[in-house]
């Protein structure tokens, strides 16, 4: 009545719910994925420049879904490297490398969490750039 | 005794020197070696100098630009400039170290807020941290507060804003992101709160509502790729025209034997290379505390929610950005000529504020009413944040800066906290 209560299902996944909900992955879909990954990882090899970025990008994105952060970050830093974007790519990174910070605060790691401070830095730069048009 | 006095009189009152102390200290605390605590407090103490030299060579440029200005169309033309007004009050108003030690305690007091409320919010733009302490120092020493108090009330207020801002701003940056892991960091939240209000009221909604992501617009302003170039572009223009309406013989008693309007050319390019010194100095100054603050911040407070600068949003809706950077920027001059019609001074647009606080108040009307609310919320955003600066230019006059108000809107509203509600109550007990 009223619409009171509402609110409460609004409320948005907590981290460790997302978290969860990032996990689930029937067998079909992962299996694609693997699939996707190798034959990105091989095409990524040959290509250079914007085509490279493109393909680092989807290739993080799918190390992503499947749970794999490390090679996640490593493909959609590569992509970024190869041409600033602030697509799909940037914005996983951006959430990665905030997951890496909330890491190394808990376990009082200090040198990480400059790092990944360093690195969000790095993407506020980007998205300034690309934005404003800088090549 | 002697060695005491002498600390106090001739080193404590430099406020390079203090600033570059409490560096110091913080890197001391921190277990740095002997090496880095002694290139970090340096830094500090030459970065303060540099911001020192930016600002006066702000200030003389500005001096020049008020005399032309009021010459030229009998009123006071006020440039916005967060830059300029820190400036001037680190070195011609004497208060670098109250700010730099108020810096500190806006710090300190978003930790313990941070840590025992339910608002996890941690502000990580050290850049907007500094505006924010330089305009509660300023309006708390308006406000008749010194020392102690003038720190505290000014670290405690600066601290609320900081998380307050992001925890008011997160609910659309939710609905923009899609997730509540990141927060938005920028001193100019009143604003794009004020530009979704306008939104929700005059834009589209529900199946009507249509996404400025949606159209197709033209490449991105090439000048607006560097800071400078883009400064440039407005102040070149801006003191040429000023001059011209000053005339020749007007603009000789200033000149000297240079030609008036080449002499003005050079004017308005000095002030872009006062802000860039400044800036220079900003960066060198804040190197060494903001990753400490950070990394302190984020071990007190482990589940805290990041709040970044205002680029943080732009990738979720960048046709927005440039949507609200237009926009805001024609509500400027709109304002720019309809405030002195009743008697206020005529606040010139800012070409960097336009583009960071309009960009991202368009992503807020975007979200809210799509892109009918963009574009009309945009051009209320642009005369809400020209308007706000001009109520505070009567106060920066009387306490003697030159030609010069705040931009940010989030630090004109503790100002004006100072100015209308802490400096009268004060009075009154």
């Amino acid at each position: 009545m009223f619409g009171f209560g509402k609110k409460k299902e609004k409320k948005p996944q907590s981290s460790a719910e997302s978290a969860t909900a990032e996990t689930v992955l029937t067998e079909e879909r992962r299996a694609e994925l693997l699939h996707a990954v190798s034959v990105k990882q091989a095409e990524a090899a040959d290509r250079t420049g914007e085509a490279q970025a493109s393909v680092q990008e989807e290739l993080g994105l799918a190390f992503y879904e499947l749970g794999q952060k490390e090679d996640a970050i490593t493909a959609l830093e590569a992509s970024l490297q190869a041409k600033k974007s602030i697509g799909p790519g940037y914005k996983t990174l951006l959430k990665l490398y905030n997951q890496k910070r909330a890491e190394a605060a808990k376990h009082n790691d200090e040198a990480s969490l400059q790092l990944y401070m360093q690195k969000m830095d790095g993407l506020m730069q980007i998205s300034k750039d690309v934005t404003r048009g800088v090549k | 005794m002697g060695v005491i006095n002498f600390i106090i009189d001739n080193i404590l009152t430099q406020a390079s020197v203090t600033v570059a102390l409490i560096a110091m200290l913080g890197l001391i605390l921190q277990k740095k070696s002997v090496g880095q605590t002694i290139s970090g407090s340096l830094k500090t103490l030459l970065g303060f100098m540099v911001l020192s030299a930016g600002s006066a060579i702000i200030v003389g440029s500005l001096v020049y630009f008020g005399q032309i200005f009021t010459e030229g169309f009998n009123m006071q033309g006020i440039i916005p400039s967060i830059e300029a007004i820190n400036g001037q009050a680190m070195n011609e108003l004497g208060l670098g170290r109250d700010i730099a030690l108020t810096f500190l305690a806006i710090f300190v007091f978003n930790i313990l807020i941070a840590r025992f409320t339910r608002w996890k919010y941690i502000f990580l733009t050290g850049q907007a941290i500094l505006w924010m302490a330089t305009m509660t120092t300023v309006f708390g020493y308006f406000a008749g507060l010194r020392g102690f108090a003038l720190i505290v009330v000014g670290g405690f207020i600066g601290g609320v804003f900081a998380v307050a801002m992001p925890a008011i701003a997160q609910p659309f940056v939710r609905k923009i992101t899609g997730m509540n892991e990141i927060a938005l960091g920028h001193f100019c939240t009143i604003g794009y709160v004020f530009e979704a209000g306008v939104a929700k009221i005059f834009g589209e909604k529900g199946e009507k509502k249509k996404s400025v992501e949606d159209l197709k617009l033209p490449p991105q302003f090439e000048f607006l790729q560097d800071t400078y170039l883009s400064l440039m572009v407005v102040m070149v223009p801006l003191f040429i025209v000023t001059a011209a309406f000053a005339g020749p013989e007007f603009g000789a008693t200033l000149s000297g034997g240079t030609n008036y309007l080449m002499f003005a050319f050079l004017q308005s390019i000095q002030f872009v290379v006062g802000v860039y010194v400044l800036l220079a100095g900003v960066r060198l100054l804040l190197g060494e505390i903001v990753p400490a603050f950070r990394g302190i911040a984020m071990r007190l407070v482990p589940n805290a929610i990041p709040a970044l600068d205002c680029p943080v949003l732009f990738p979720y809706s960048p046709n927005a950005v440039i949507v609200g950077f237009i926009t805001t920027t024609i509500g400027s001059i709109i304002a720019m000529f309809f405030l002195p019609v009743f008697g206020w001074a005529m606040i010139l647009p800012g070409v960097l504020t336009n583009f960071f606080a309009g960009g991202t108040a368009g992503i807020f009307g975007n979200a809210v009413g799509g892109r009918r609310g963009a574009i009309i919320g945009g051009i209320f955003h642009g005369f809400f944040i020209t308007l706000l600066p001009a109520l505070l230019v009567t106060i920066f006059n009387n306490m003697g800066f030159v030609n010069a108000t705040a931009t940010d809107v989030d630090t004109v509203a503790a100002a004006l906290l100072y100015a209308w509600i802490i400096g009268p109550l004060m009075k009154a007990f």
